[in-house]
């Protein structure tokens, strides 16, 4: 043991004269779960006591709690991932058994696969709700427009994670709808082609259920890890919103107690969802037997209802195209928009518009959903 | 040795066209027609030739001498059989084959037959169904006789109304058959364990069963209802009565799924409805809804089970017990006996009770998750409080 500097011996005293503590400490930071620069040459206690005492705007209070929601979310979805991921096989004969039995003869393997699927659940409602909020806040001009971008291409990955997840269990609903998930995605030219390379072909076989089981633990997550990163570093360079900005700025020390209240509820809503409402499993997936009433999940029922709104003589790549545009032409909304982040009262014709977005869009889904039968 | 093997070639083929020709032998230079369609059939291949039917002479080069002494030509309608029994009824021509010699013995018996020997020359003869030139084997899919193939050959008549009509027959049996639950089974479903004609009538023999007989018909298959018919009061008030036993209420062809609704309508044929008997056919009827609605409940829970899942395999095999049971009260209702259907019935309420009860309490076991959930959350909010009061501090201190 080293010695301190009042000649106090300790663990940290001797780890700190081998390791630089500040700099992996400060590595949390880098993804804003810690929003501080730490001086990486002091060591740890005092970098530390320098950075929590350090006033800031808190980030982790409404509502801007969503950005640190959703990676709060992330994580929970990446350890409960991890732990699903020592018993499922991906293998069209394995996978509905390994899934069954986690659920059934795992020791607390009900709850955990239960909190993996609510989790992802609320993590792309509030990657939704984000969007929303940002643009009715009008939080994507003044050099925000990274983080505009950023926020849509979240949300789009974060449904492809979802979507290859859900073929995982290999049950039937979870086949039939990436089924009718599929038929959306192969309408987009270049996404289609290119998601049908990634995991070879339109079918959905074995090993096709291994790519999608690759693209869901792998691809995918570090995607978001990425996009999660630059969010971050993006909001370190820019500043926090200015609109309805508070009055106090706060501690770090503070910030940090805000933030494990909300892990602490959160986790707390979760447990709360996987016991009272627990998602059910279906029989296991017949590639012969078309159950009625498949769809696709909820998020492509808009897109899925879009896509059929056409006359039958629009081919189904201009269908898709046109879906693209709209995609395209929402992620550069900071450029066309040259009023943004003006107050909302300022920019009346904006919140029509988005208002007139989000009825279309609910409509739209409503219509996706009765296109098929009931379930 | 090129040369000798091209000549070898050639009159191997030279023979086999000789001995191929010497089958349907000159009769084809004129009957061509005839000839294509013989050598489809079985008849040429056993070497057969035209002249075993038709007389003459098959190696004759002129017409004249063809046809001479000895040419039957076509052969009469009601000649036919006899002449066809002269090869089939011989028990030594026909046991290579393995094939019976007694279908001109049966004919003789069957409907076809007896009209025939009264000289109607509509009723059917041997090739009606087996065709005339190009008669195939019974294990041909296109032969006419072909098991899959029966209801359409023998529909050729008896689904021609006009024809029937010269017999008094205003129904189409045909049309009846295909809606009819067999009918619907063989034809749409190519279930092969439902009857064609045959099954139920015979082939050679063909006849509607007599009045007292159609329970043996309808036993064949259906043995164990057949049991319980026979040993109920029906079978003899019904011969009593001269009512065609099973078809009185099943109906001959135009059989409908039999279920217990039926119990509700068949019987009032005969029974008022404030009768012993119509009361008798409500307590069967209620024995088995009963039943079959509690096998229903339990296999509401057992789904719902397996939707979070738990262990359901040997629930499902149980229903499926239970199932069984309940199916077994069809046949004993035949015997008009309610302490008979009663057992069965009692069985398979008793197994889906049982499922029920078990699933309930599995259920009902997973309250421990609620109580485990109100302690964490007891827990997180303890944590929570220390959280907020830290925080507090902390808030304070920064003030400062």
């Amino acid at each position: 043991m080293a010695a301190d500097a009042g000649g106090k011996r300790s663990i940290r005293s001797w780890l700190e004269a081998r390791l630089n503590l500040t700099e992996i400490a400060s590595f949390l930071s880098v993804f804003g779960l810690l929003p501080a620069e730490l001086d990486t040459r002091k060591p740890l206690r005092e970098a530390l006591d320098e950075a929590l005492s350090r006033p800031l705007p808190s980030y982790a209070r409404w509502p801007r709690i969503m950005g640190i929601l959703s990676f709060i979310l992330f994580l929970v979805l990446a350890v409960s991932g991890m732990m699903l991921a020592f018993y499922y096989q991906p293998t069209a004969s394995e996978a509905y058994g390994s899934v069954t039995s986690i659920a059934r003869d795992v020791t607390g393997g009900t709850l955990v696969n239960q909190v993996h699927r609510w989790a992802a659940t609320l993590l792309l409602l509030i990657l939704a709700a984000r969007i929303v909020r940002f643009y009715f806040g009008g939080m994507y001009g003044r050099s925000r427009e990274v983080i505009w971008m950023l926020a849509m291409v979240t949300f789009v990955v974060a449904t492809f994670a979802d979507l290859t997840g859900r073929l995982l269990p290999w049950d039937a609903r979870g086949y039939w709808t990436t089924v009718r998930a599929r038929e959306v995605t192969d309408a987009l030219p270049l996404i289609g082609p290119l998601f049908s390379f990634l995991v070879g072909g339109s079918g959905l076989d074995s090993l096709v259920l291994t790519r999608f089981y690759i693209l869901h633990i792998v691809v995918w997550p570090f995607l978001l890890l990425a996009l999660f990163y630059l969010h971050f570093s993006s909001v370190r360079r820019v500043g926090l919103s200015s609109v309805a900005d508070g009055p106090g700025s706060r501690s770090l020390r503070v910030v940090l107690y805000d933030l494990l209240l909300i892990v602490v509820f959160l986790i707390g809503a979760l447990a709360t969802l996987a016991i009272f409402m627990p998602q059910s499993f279906d029989v296991a997936a017949d590639p012969f037997a078309t159950p009625p009433g498949a769809r696709p999940p909820w998020y492509l029922l808009a897109p899925h209802a879009l896509l059929e709104s056409f006359p039958p003589l629009v081919p189904r790549f201009l269908r898709g195209l046109f879906l693209e545009a709209l995609f395209v032409a929402v992620l550069l909304l900071p450029f066309l928009d040259r009023r943004a982040g003006e107050r909302p009262g300022r920019r009346p014709a904006a919140i029509a518009l988005g208002a007139l977005a989000l009825l279309v869009w609910a409509a739209l889904i409503w219509k996706g959903w009765h296109l098929e039968g009931p379930r | 040795m090129k040369h000798a093997s091209v000549l070898l070639a050639v009159l191997f083929a030279a023979a086999t066209a000789a001995a191929r020709a010497n089958e349907a032998g000159m009769c084809g230079v004129c009957h061509s027609d005839v000839r294509v369609q013989f050598e489809q059939g079985v008849h040429r291949s056993e070497g057969i030739a035209c002249t075993t039917c038709h007389g003459g002479d098959v190696a004759a080069t002129t017409v004249e001498g063809a046809h001479r002494a000895g040419f039957r030509g076509v052969p009469r309608r009601r000649d036919i059989p006899a002449l066809c029994a002269s090869c089939h009824g011989d028990i030594a021509r026909m046991r290579p084959y393995n094939l019976p010699s007694d279908q001109f013995a049966l004919y003789q018996t069957s409907q076809h037959g007896r009209r025939l020997a009264k000289g109607d020359p509509n009723v059917a003869v041997c090739t009606d169904c087996h065709g005339v030139h190009e008669i195939r084997r019974r294990d041909d899919p296109r032969s006419r006789v072909f098991p899959r193939n029966i209801p359409s050959t023998c529909a050729r008549c008896h689904g021609d109304a006009a024809l029937m009509k010269k017999y008094g027959r205003t129904d189409n049996p045909y049309a009846d058959y295909a809606a009819g639950v067999h009918g619907r089974a063989f034809l749409e479903n190519a279930s092969d364990a439902a009857p064609e004609c045959t099954r139920c009538h015979g082939s050679h023999g063909a006849t509607p069963p007599g009045l007292g007989d159609v329970e043996k018909v309808c036993g064949q298959c259906h043995a164990t209802t057949r049991q319980y018919f026979l040993e109920g009061p029906h079978k003899k008030a019904m011969d009593d009565a001269g009512l065609p036993e099973c078809a009185a209420c099943h109906h001959n062809h135009k059989t409908p799924p039999a279920g217990v609704e039926m119990l509700d309508s068949v019987c009032l044929q005969c029974h008022a409805a404030d009768s012993e008997q119509q009361k008798l056919a409500g307590t069967m009827k209620g024995m088995f809804t009963d039943a079959a609605r509690e096998i229903d409940e339990a296999r509401h829970l057992v789904e719902e089970a397996a939707r979070i899942p738990l262990y359901v395999d040997d629930y499902q095999a149980r229903l499926e017990d239970a199932r069984t049971a309940l199916m077994e009260s069809f046949p004993v209702m035949h015997a008009l006996d309610t302490g008979r259907v009663e057992p069965h019935t009692r069985r398979a309420r008793s197994i889906a009770a049982e499922v029920s009860g078990e699933i309930h309490e599995k259920l009902a076991g997973r309250w421990w998750r609620k109580v485990g959930l109100g302690l964490f959350w007891f827990y997180l909010l303890l944590t929570a409080a220390i959280l907020v009061r830290a925080r507090h501090r902390a808030a304070a201190e920064s003030r400062h």
